[in-house]
């Protein structure tokens, strides 16, 4: 196993509108690629005592969290587990926040502390459960500011705008 | 060249090109055992589920499978029953399991796992009755450092790390391995 539990997997990290309104809820994507030969388990994995994979807002000040969006994970058998699958995420899975900046929320540029938390395994042998922290960069514009839906390509199917 | 020394030069160099060291391997766990391996055991005190020391210097003289998992760990918990059944072949021999978990929470994790799962061992549900230790990552540096989990050292009667293994052991292969030191 010639990877630390850090490196397995790469983020990047999206925001659905630019800049964000007060008031209007927007979308956080974060696309976790997971490094081949490797799953981690889902956000529901099939046994109480496996980790599942979480995304957590460290929210600044006037921010909401609506809802964190998590894929369904896929059944798969492996070779330590022949009989029973297991549920996980492989290749590339994509995690979202709903948020909305408040009437509170600063203007301006700002920065949101996310933390994804996984365990990820191969064929033979489990990482220990790691925290990486990424941040999603926005801008927070006043509620009548015009604002423009960005990256369709990722928030365009089961997004609210 | 023969085809069986044709092959061989195939996988060495089907390895410094991809740099895929599993390439060349067919058991599940990654064993090594080359000379250099033959290194001192640490010197480590584990935790006993009760607070009691267990130092690997005390078991000198028996042959130790050391085996790092956690109870988060499904490939670890799938060679549960082979090390439960080592322990039951050898340990009159001067052999003895020691499990390292590696749990975040300790104890609290540790005490009730060992105490209700239950692991199908030739047709008998058994509990994991061989000697189970906190491990953590100062332990596990001592060792090397630990990336994954199964991993597992064999420690000779005199103290000496003469095989690791990364991931499932090949239950074959260990017994063979434990079966040489004792």
């Amino acid at each position: 196993m010639p990877q630390s539990a850090a490196s397995v997997v790469k983020t990047k990290v999206y925001a659905s509108l630019d800049p964000v309104p007060r008031g209007k809820e927007f979308q956080v994507a974060v696309i976790v690629d997971i490094a081949n030969g490797y799953h981690m388990n889902s956000h529901k994995p099939l046994d109480s005592y496996l980790i599942p994979t979480t995304l957590t807002p460290q929210l600044p000040a006037g921010f909401m969290l609506a809802d964190t969006i998590y894929p369904p994970g896929k059944n798969l058998k492996f070779p330590f587990s022949p009989d029973k699958p297991l549920n996980v995420y492989t290749q590339s899975v994509t995690l979202r926040l709903r948020l909305t900046a408040g009437d509170t929320a600063a203007l301006g540029d700002a920065s949101i502390p996310i933390t994804l938390r996984y365990q990820a395994c191969n064929n033979s042998a489990c990482l220990p459960p790691v925290k990486v922290p990424v941040t999603a960069a926005i801008k927070v514009a006043a509620a009548d500011a015009k604002s423009k839906a960005v990256h369709p390509e990722i928030f365009a199917a089961g997004s609210s705008h | 060249m023969s085809n069986v020394k044709c092959a061989w030069v195939l996988c060495a160099v089907s390895l410094l090109v991809s740099g895929a060291v599993t390439a060349c391997r067919s058991s599940s766990a990654k064993a090594s055992n080359s000379a250099s391996d033959f290194q001192p055991e640490p010197d480590v005190t584990f935790k006993g589920l009760e607070g009691a020391d267990v130092s690997l210097a005390s078991l000198k003289g028996k042959v130790v499978l050391v085996n790092f998992w956690a109870t988060w760990c499904d490939p670890c918990r799938s060679e549960i029953p082979a090390l439960i059944s080592l322990q039951d072949k050898y340990s009159s021999k001067g052999f003895t399991m020691l499990g390292a978990s590696m749990d975040e929470d300790g104890v609290k994790t540790v005490d009730p796992f060992i105490h209700t799962t239950r692991f199908n061992v030739g047709g008998q549900q058994r509990l994991m009755d061989y000697p189970i230790v906190l491990g953590s990552d100062a332990i596990t540096d001592k060792f090397g450092g630990l990336l994954g989990m199964p991993t597992s050292y064999l420690i000779s009667r005199d103290g000496k790390i003469v095989k690791k293994y990364i991931g499932v052991v090949n239950e074959q292969q260990v017994i063979k391995d434990v079966e040489s030191q004792l």
